[in-house]
C-alpha cells in the first residue's frame, strides 16, 4: 500500500452509508490526497462516481474484490 | 464486587444499567445532566408546537441498586482505570462504559453560530426547537433552506422528517409550497390550502447524493418529496454561512439563498480527555469494534451509542441493542451486535416507515403506513419502559419479525 493514502473503511455501512465516510474525509483533505475507499455497499460505485463529478474529483480505480468494493480517488478539487 | 462505570445517561447507558445484575456489579451512571430527554420528540416541539414533557430524572429512571451521581466527566484514563470528575472527584472501575451520546458544534462552521443561536434547531434541546417553532408559526412566506450542515449526525431519517413536517404545518397555515400543485392528502378538495395565506419554498440540502441518503429508503420516499414540491439540493455540504446576505455557500461549490435557515449543526463525539489520546477520532468519535463495542487495546471498556465510531446510524434503537450486547458481555455470556438499525420515519400525514438494515442486509425498501405511524407515536409511550428493560418481551419478537433479510424479501423483490 502506498505511503499517504488514507484508508476510508466502510464496510458495513448501509444507513447513512458509505458517502457519510467520503465527505467527512473530504473536509479535512487537500489538493492531491488519494483516499482508498472499502465498502460492501452495492451502491456505493453509482454514488461515489457521481460525488466525484460533483466535486470535480478524480476516480482512479474501481474494483470488486471478492470481501469489498475498493474504490482509489484522487482529490484535485478543494 | 466488580465496579461499572457508565458515563451518560441517555439511552444507551440506561439500558445497560438496568440490565445489569446488581448482586454482582456495583453499577454508576455518571452524567453532567440529571434529566433525561426523550429527543425523536424534538421535531414534534419544533414543527407542531408540542408541549408534551419529554424529560425525567435519571434517578427515577435506575432500577434498584444501581447508582447515580451528577457530576461532569472531564478525563478518562484507560490505562490506569480513572475517570476524573469535577471537584477532582476521581472514579475507579472494573468496567468502563462511554455512552455520552453526540454534542452538537455550531462553532466549527464559519457563520453557524449565529444561525443556530437565532433560529435553534429540531436536534439538539427543547429550549431549541421551542426556539424554531416560534419562526416556524410567525413564517410569512419566502424560502426556507433545511438540511444538516454535515455528514455526520444523529438519526439519519430526521432531517427528512423535518422538511416532510414543515411542509404538512405550511400548508395547514394556508400557503402553498414550491411551485406544484398540493396532492398530498389532506390538501385535496380544501380551499383553505392552496396558498391563500402566502407563497413559500422548501429547500432540502443534504450532502449525500439523494434525499435519503441510503438508496432503497430514497425509492420510496423520492415520490413524495417531489409531489410534495420539496427542492432538494443534493451533494451539498455546507462550508460557510453568509448571514448578511443570507447565503449558505457547500464545500462542492453551490450557494443557497434563504429567508428562514434550520440548520442542524455537525455532531461531534464529547468533550472529554481520553488517555490514551488514539481512542478518539478527528471529531472526538470514540473507536470501537463494530460487534462488540470495545476499545481498541481494552477488554474492560466501551463505547455505546452516538458516540463510538460504528459503521451504523446514529440512533436510540443502535443504543439500546448495542448496550444489551454489552451488558451480555461484562456478565462473561457472548454477544454480537449485527448493526440492526430500525429508525422511525414520519413522513407526514399521519404516516410513518422504518428504517430497517443491518450490517450484512441492505435498507429496506418500506412503504409509509399509518400502522407505523401509530407504532412511532406508541414508542413516545413505551419509551420509558424500554429504558427500565420491561418492554424487552415486545422488542424481541419485534425484531425477530422485521429482520431486514425477511423484509427485504417480501419488499424489494416486488420492485
Amino acid at each position: 500500500m502506498d505511503a499517504g493514502v488514507k484508508i476510508i473503511d466502510s464496510r458495513g455501512a448501509a444507513c447513512p452509508g458509505p458517502i457519510t465516510d467520503l465527505a467527512r474525509a473530504y473536509r479535512n483533505s487537500k489538493v492531491g490526497d488519494i483516499f482508498e475507499m472499502w465498502a460492501t455497499d452495492k451502491g456505493v460505485k453509482a454514488d461515489t462516481q457521481a460525488w466525484a463529478t460533483k466535486t470535480g474529483n478524480e476516480i482512479l480505480e474501481s474494483r470488486e474484490d471478492p470481501d469489498k468494493i475498493v474504490i482509489r480517488i484522487k482529490i484535485n478539487k478543494r | 464486587m466488580k465496579k461499572v462505570l457508565i458515563i451518560g445517561g441517555g439511552g444507551g447507558g440506561l439500558i445497560l444499567a438496568n440490565h445489569l445484575d446488581t448482586n454482582e456489579f456495583d453499577v454508576t451512571i455518571v452524567d453532567k445532566s440529571d434529566l433525561h430527554f426523550y429527543q425523536p420528540w424534538f421535531l414534534y416541539i419544533a414543527f407542531k408546537g408540542s408541549q408534551r414533557k419529554i424529560s425525567r430524572p435519571i434517578g427515577e429512571l435506575v432500577r434498584p441498586g444501581v447508582n447515580f451521581v451528577k457530576d461532569e466527566i472531564t478525563e478518562i484514563n484507560l490505562d490506569e482505570r480513572k475517570a476524573y470528575g469535577s471537584r477532582k472527584v476521581v472514579y475507579n472501575y472494573d468496567y468502563i462504559a462511554i455512552a455520552t451520546g453526540t454534542s452538537p458544534d455550531p462553532d466549527s462552521i464559519p457563520g453557524l453560530r449565529q444561525i443556530y443561536d437565532e433560529y435553534g434547531d429540531y436536534h439538539s434541546s427543547v429550549y431549541n426547537s421551542q426556539k424554531l417553532w416560534s419562526h416556524v408559526k410567525n413564517f410569512k412566506g419566502g424560502t426556507i433552506a433545511i438540511g444538516q450542515s454535515s455528514p455526520t449526525c444523529k438519526c439519519p431519517p430526521s432531517l427528512l422528517e423535518g422538511a416532510f413536517l414543515l411542509e404538512e404545518r405550511l400548508r395547514g397555515m394556508g400557503m402553498s409550497v414550491g411551485t406544484s400543485d398540493p396532492v398530498s392528502p389532506s390538501n385535496v378538495n380544501d380551499p383553505a390550502k392552496t396558498g391563500t395565506k402566502g407563497k413559500s419554498r422548501i429547500v432540502f440540502f443534504t450532502p449525500f447524493p439523494r434525499a435519503y441518503s441510503a438508496e432503497p429508503m430514497n425509492r420510496v420516499v423520492e415520490p413524495m418529496v417531489k409531489e410534495r414540491g420539496i427542492e432538494v439540493m443534493p451533494f451539498f455540504d455546507v462550508d460557510t454561512i453568509d448571514g448578511q446576505n443570507k447565503t449558505i455557500n457547500s464545500l462542492e461549490g453551490e450557494s443557497l439563498k434563504y429567508d428562514l435557515p434550520i440548520i442542524v449543526p455537525p455532531c461531534k463525539g464529547p468533550k472529554i480527555k481520553f488517555i490514551p489520546e488514539t481512542v478518539q477520532d478527528e471529531d472526538r468519535f470514540i473507536k470501537a469494534d463494530k460487534n462488540h463495542m470495545k476499545i481498541p487495546g481494552y477488554d474492560d471498556a466501551f463505547a455505546i451509542g452516538d458516540c463510538n465510531t460504528l459503521p451504523t446510524s446514529k440512533t436510540g434503537v443502535t443504543a439500546h441493542l448495542e448496550a444489551m450486547t454489552v451488558s451480555e458481555l461484562i456478565q462473561g455470556k457472548y454477544s454480537e451486535f449485527n448493526g440492526r438499525i430500525n429508525c422511525p420515519f414520519d413522513t407526514a400525514y399521519g404516516k410513518a416507515t422504518f428504517v430497517i438494515a443491518d450490517y450484512n442486509n441492505p435498507v429496506v425498501p418500506y412503504p409509509p403506513t399509518a400502522t407505523k405511524h401509530f407504532m412511532k407515536m406508541s414508542m413516545a409511550r413505551i419509551y420509558w419502559m424500554t429504558l427500565m428493560g420491561t418492554a424487552d418481551p415486545i422488542f424481541e419478537q419485534f425484531f425477530k419479525f422485521t429482520t431486514p433479510e425477511k423484509l427485504n424479501k417480501k419488499y424489494a423483490s416486488v420492485e
